[in-house]
């Protein structure tokens, strides 16, 4: 058991390592494209700033959390999409029969398809997260926190999606709605929880995750709840399963393609 | 004691005898078995036009479509079995399953002994695939980085990973562009890599879905000899769909025609060819323009300028007779050759009903 953990570990450290050898291929874009997406994210802080020049408090939220806000979202996506991209083209894959390759190999389908492909850019939006805890809100047990939610954010941004993507083992058309949600949940975690109020509040803590992935541990980072803490890390745990489970329940629907294209793209 | 002693040593010995029955060719064993394995696929069916569009999004209409239809057969080791069928006809689909890819809708399949359903990942250390129309490499990788994560992928030690690069290496060749690029790869070499990356771990079998197409005849006949070598060395089973005739004649010596979901014939290549080859082609250049005659059993395929094509029924007429009433004495040229192998399949693929072999 430990053994088969250990080969499928080898694996995924050998499937990341590649992935990123491929986009470092060309040495530039790869730069640039790490460069210009930190650069996209820090025009936001411009955008803050000149907000928070108006008023003290947004959404009953100061700089300083506004900052681990947007560092955690940007860390949360990136760490997700770093090693996860594939996640996010699920339902396509779906649809097109695409996981045939995966299901030929010895080794669990679902992280052999996660794990195929990285985006470049996520590594910015990784660095830019730790960058901003850094610059702005430094303090040794915060970074600790901002590490362990950021893994807790990928797994849930992670998670959702591939409750979403897996919709298409079902609907057909089921990959607009899986962007969308993934999308909806992304924009969200960018602005303070206190600004929504009623129905889209009820929206980000239990259909949208976002509360659960970002607003609660921008929370306990600014004063530690331990009951918050469990809620995040149980949530965390509890939803990984669901979107595994249904995963593969999905998987016994799959219907395979004859498309006469490459199979790991 | 004495019991445990009695039973190893029980044991022991039918084992032996079975290993000295299976080298003597006394036991066969079975390494693909399908019983009565189904699989239906619910299309979805639309009106034309606009009007349709809209009436489907309310009331959707579904079609099933029995891709594999209570499909029961058995592939002994060490066999090469050319599994083919018109496009559609549930050949992929049949793979697929086999394979662990899709899951059955009915029966039940066993490869090695192992359920693909509930054994998926212990099937897959055993079994090897090539699908001609889809890669299964990284493209920006080189062969050999690639070799190397198939050797993660199954386990194998890197020392013995490095090792069996090497045999496989000079086995199909690969030297010259073990270092380059996939993507920068011919098809062939490609191909090549794609066998020799589904063949690294070692399977027993070895499971090929139109491992040749778009090669030219070259590649073609040497990826069939390496195929060939590699049964013949180590044993392995093949289990071959393709389109391509030549591959059928050169690699196997069972074919099993599936059609409509349903296989239409399962035989020995040299049974197929004995009973269906009753026909033979009479090829002449004629000095002089003779009147050809009007026989049972005889038919003029072509009559162009002094070249004729006749097709003779033996069954009917024997090749002597038609030789004589077409006065081959007068030819100045002259071929007689069996019927294509193709056009026998054409023959069993366009037949409705399901063909018993006499």
């Amino acid at each position: 058991m430990l053994t088969a953990v250990k080969n499928q570990i080898r694996v995924c450290v050998f499937s990341v390592k590649y992935n990123i050898m491929r986009e470092m291929l060309n040495k530039v874009t790869f730069l640039t494209n790490i460069l210009f997406m930190m650069l996209n994210n820090g025009a936001f802080i411009i955008q803050w700033l000149i907000l928070f020049r108006l008023k003290e408090e947004i959404g009953g939220y100061s700089i300083h959390q506004v900052m681990l806000l947007w560092g955690l979202s940007a860390s949360s996506y990136g760490l997700s999409h770093i090693l996860f991209a594939r996640v996010f083209s699920l339902p396509e894959m779906i649809v097109n029969g695409k996981l045939d390759c995966y299901l030929v190999l010895p080794k669990n389908v679902l992280l052999s398809v996660m794990t195929s492909a990285t985006s470049t850019s996520a590594i910015g939006d990784f660095l830019y997260g730790f960058l901003v805890i850094c610059i702005f809100c430094f303090r040794i047990d915060r970074l600790l926190l901002f590490s362990l939610f950021t893994i807790t954010g990928a797994l849930i941004i992670t998670s959702f999606s591939l409750l979403m993507g897996s919709l298409s083992f079902w609907f057909v058309r089921a990959e607009k709605f899986s962007m969308h949600m993934t999308n909806v949940m992304v924009s969200f975690a960018t602005y303070p929880d206190g600004i929504f109020k009623g129905g889209t509040r009820f929206l980000l803590y239990l259909v949208i995750p976002v509360g659960l992935a970002i607003y609660h541990p921008v929370h306990i980072m600014t004063s530690f709840d331990v009951g918050m803490f469990f809620t995040v890390i149980g949530y965390t745990g509890l939803l990984t399963a669901a979107a595994i489970t249904v995963f593969y329940l999905g998987l016994r629907r799959y219907s395979s393609g004859n498309l006469m294209e490459s199979g790991r793209m | 004691m004495v019991y445990t002693q009695k039973c190893v040593y029980g044991i022991a010995v039918l084992f032996y005898i079975s290993i000295q029955l299976k080298e003597e060719g006394g036991i066969t064993l079975k390494v693909i078995e399908a019983d009565n394995l189904s699989k239906t696929f619910r299309i979805k069916q639309k009106e034309k036009g606009m009007a349709g569009s809209i009436k489907s999004v309310f009331r959707p209409q579904t079609k099933e479509i029995h891709a594999v239809d209570q499909v029961s057969f058995s592939v002994e080791e060490g066999e090469m079995l050319a599994f083919i069928g018109p496009n559609g006809a549930g050949k992929s689909t049949t793979i697929k399953m086999l394979t662990g890819i899709l899951y059955p809708d009915g029966g039940r399949a066993q490869i090695l002994g192992i359920d693909p359903v509930k054994k998926r990942k212990q099937l897959c250390y055993q079994i090897g695939t090539v699908f001609g129309q889809k890669e299964q490499l990284w493209a920006h990788l080189t062969p050999y980085d690639n070799f190397r994560f198939f050797g993660a992928i199954y386990d194998i030690p890197d020392s013995e990973t490095e090792r069996r690069i090497q045999e496989f290496s000079d086995i199909f060749e690969l030297g010259a562009f073990i270092n380059t690029p996939v993507r920068s790869l011919s098809l062939g070499q490609r191909i090549r890599c794609e066998i020799v990356a589904s063949l690294l771990h070692k399977p027993r079998v070895l499971f090929l879905d139109e491992p040749t197409i778009g090669l030219d005849p070259v590649v073609k006949d040497h990826i069939r000899s390496l195929i060939k070598q590699m049964n013949r060395e180590l044993h392995t089973t093949i289990f071959l769909t393709s389109h391509d005739v030549g591959d059928i004649e050169k690699l196997c010596k069972r074919i099993m025609i599936v059609n409509a979901g349903q296989i239409v014939l399962d035989e020995s290549m040299e049974h197929l060819k004995y009973h269906y080859l009753n026909k033979k082609i009479i090829e002449m250049k004629l000095s002089n323009h003779t009147p050809l005659p009007d026989l049972p059993g005889l038919t003029v395929l072509k009559e162009k300028n002094g070249q004729v094509r006749l097709e003779v029924d033996t069954a009917v007429m024997k090749i002597n007779d038609a030789l004589r009433f077409i006065d081959a004495e007068q030819a100045e040229d002259i071929t007689i050759s069996n019927v294509p192998l193709e056009n026998i399949i054409m023959e069993i693929y366009r037949s409705e009903n399901r063909v018993q072999v006499p």
